[in-house]
């Protein structure tokens, strides 16, 4: 395992330093595939694509997990809700992809179709234009997502001993004060868990792009892991593949810093 | 009634999350039950003039010779499945009970399969794959699945062993028990609920799979399945209704699995969180 995981990371971060097609011999040219990286236009796109899939999937799956987590405990229905977020959970994300490109198709598309259904003289193509595209891919991940989030939260909140809340009640706070001053500085633990997943994740979303528009149209929709997937394996940029490979990840380990500084500290208490 | 009236906007809004959340599952059903015709001449809400799914998954299944993938997939998540199953309770175990040196290297190689992104060593491996002939085989495939998932399976099992009391190993050493020989006959009898989570877990994360399959194999008779599903698409979209009785065939699968171990599932995300 070591030979297949760790040894091949550093064997990437050498790689990105060559220009290289996978078939002739590597050719060094130092830092030159990052400085090219900086003044490429769709790199760019990327980088602001993948900022706006972390900003979003912190709104909606996250925080949206957390809401639903919320209300819908101790409501009639409790169980009936809970499954209907779990169902998304059960199938794959090139499902998700495919299911939401049917709904969300410009002509017989489910979304479309209610909207004339309602009266509303609109027709949105929502995935060929900019930036209507990744938002509807954002939604899509949330449909999959909202339930991992919710039942991380319903966890937590379960965990809650009920004497602070208690004592709160008798002091006079009323439900939103008891939430905010008690409930969720209690969640933390929960909350650092979900907000780290939920971003690492979202710098990883690959299959739900790649089936809805892979990337396109013209580069537009895509995040890193795409455009590190289109370079590498249908331009055969290796070298330029391994340096975009390179930045994803030092973004991904820098966002996820303090859960695993978390995770290790913790860790020592067993040795 | 006024506490009822103080609950209904959360019931409003419970409610549409739930047609939004079921509306896309209800619509790709009924798509999948409509012919072509069907599905360009009628809006979404329209039943079928005439069922049609059997019709449609023959189709796909002799177009798109699904069956080949369908098997590659079950062989990779089964295998794949048992291979991290053994290595992992054997490593978990190892690392919790023999205390070993270098926990920092170990935690490393931990959070490089749970953490970091794939695509770190996406290249190297395509490449040691080209040179090792492993590139489009299945035993490749297996290969990698296995390794991918061990990170993850180890965090699970480690997790669980540490909450085994020292004292019921401690018991076993002083009735002359080694390590192997607790590790097979006190630990492993009760590792039911790890391996329960990992085989959910990893048989649905590699059925599921697109990424290495897509980089790692070619040829019809080692693509995994839901490559298949993928590349179904196209640029033009495709044939929808044959498209949606494929996903929905290929998602038989993990949602069975997930129908009979779901009470894991909820274990093993306290496993993965608080361990």
């Amino acid at each position: 395992m070591v030979i297949l995981l760790v040894l091949p990371m550093m064997q990437n971060l050498y790689y990105s330093f060559f220009k290289w097609d996978g078939i002739s011999a590597p050719i060094f040219n130092g830092i030159k595939n990052y400085l090219v990286m900086a003044s490429d236009p769709i790199i760019g796109t990327s980088m602001l694509n993948t900022v706006t899939w972390v900003a979003f999937t912190l709104v909606f799956p996250a925080l949206g997990g957390l809401v639903v987590a919320v209300f819908v405990t101790g409501l009639r229905g409790e169980n009936f809700f809970k499954s209907i977020f779990f169902i998304p959970l059960t199938i794959s994300f090139v499902a998700t992809g495919i299911i939401w490109t049917y709904m969300l198709g410009k002509e017989l598309g489910v979304l479309n179709g209610l909207l004339m259904l309602l009266g509303i003289p609109l027709k949105p193509s929502y995935l060929t234009s900019v930036p209507l595209n990744t938002f509807s891919m954002i939604f899509a991940w949330t449909w999959q997502q909202l339930g991992t989030n919710m039942v991380m939260f319903l966890m937590g909140l379960g965990t809650i001993p009920r004497d602070p809340i208690e004592a709160c009640i008798i002091d006079g706070a009323n439900k939103w004060q008891t939430f905010v001053h008690v409930k969720f500085p209690m969640l933390r633990p929960i909350t650092t868990v979900v907000i780290t997943m939920a971003m690492v994740n979202s710098f990883k979303v690959f299959d739900i792009i790649y089936v809805m528009t892979r990337g396109g149209p013209y580069s537009s929709s895509e995040t890193l892991a795409i455009s590190m997937f289109r370079e590498t394996f249908t331009l055969f940029h290796m070298g330029y593949g391994a340096a975009i490979s390179v930045i994803l990840s030092l973004i991904v380990i820098v966002i996820s810093a303090a859960y695993i500084r978390r995770m290790t500290k913790r860790d020592m208490l067993y040795y | 009634m006024t506490r009822w009236l103080r609950k209904a906007p959360v019931y409003v809004v419970l409610v549409i999350l739930t047609f939004l959340w079921l509306l896309p599952v209800a619509s790709s059903f009924l798509v999948s039950l409509k012919s072509s015709q069907d599905f360009v001449s009628q809006t979404f809400y329209q039943l079928p003039t005439q069922v049609y799914f059997f019709k449609n998954l023959v189709t796909v299944i002799q177009q798109y010779r699904l069956l080949d993938n369908l098997g590659n997939s079950l062989m990779y998540s089964a295998a794949g499945t048992l291979v991290v199953i053994v290595a992992a309770s054997m490593a978990g175990f190892s690392i919790v009970r023999l205390r070993p040196k270098f926990n920092f290297a170990l935690f490393l190689i931990i959070y490089s399969g749970t953490l970091f992104p794939f695509q770190m060593y996406l290249i190297p491996v395509y490449r040691l794959f080209n040179t090792l002939n492993l590139y489009d085989t299945r035993t490749g495939m297996v290969l990698i699945y296995s390794a991918i998932c061990i990170p993850f399976s180890l965090f699970v099992y480690r997790g669980f062993y540490t909450t085994i009391p020292r004292e019921i190993e401690e018991a076993a050493k002083l009735d002359g028990c080694g390590p192997a020989r607790s590790f097979f006959s006190v630990f492993l009898p009760q590792s039911l609920p790890p391996t329960a989570v990992v085989a959910l877990f990893q048989a649905t994360w590699i059925w599921n799979d697109l990424l290495f399959g897509m980089v790692l194999s070619r040829a019809q008779s080692v693509r995994p399945i839901m490559v298949a599903v993928a590349t179904m698409t196209g640029y033009g979209g495709g044939n929808i209704p044959w498209i949606m009785t494929a996903v929905i065939f290929t998602s038989i699968p993990t949602i069975l699995l997930f129908v009979a171990l779901r009470k894991f599932f909820i274990q093993g995300m306290v496993l993965s969180i608080t361990s």
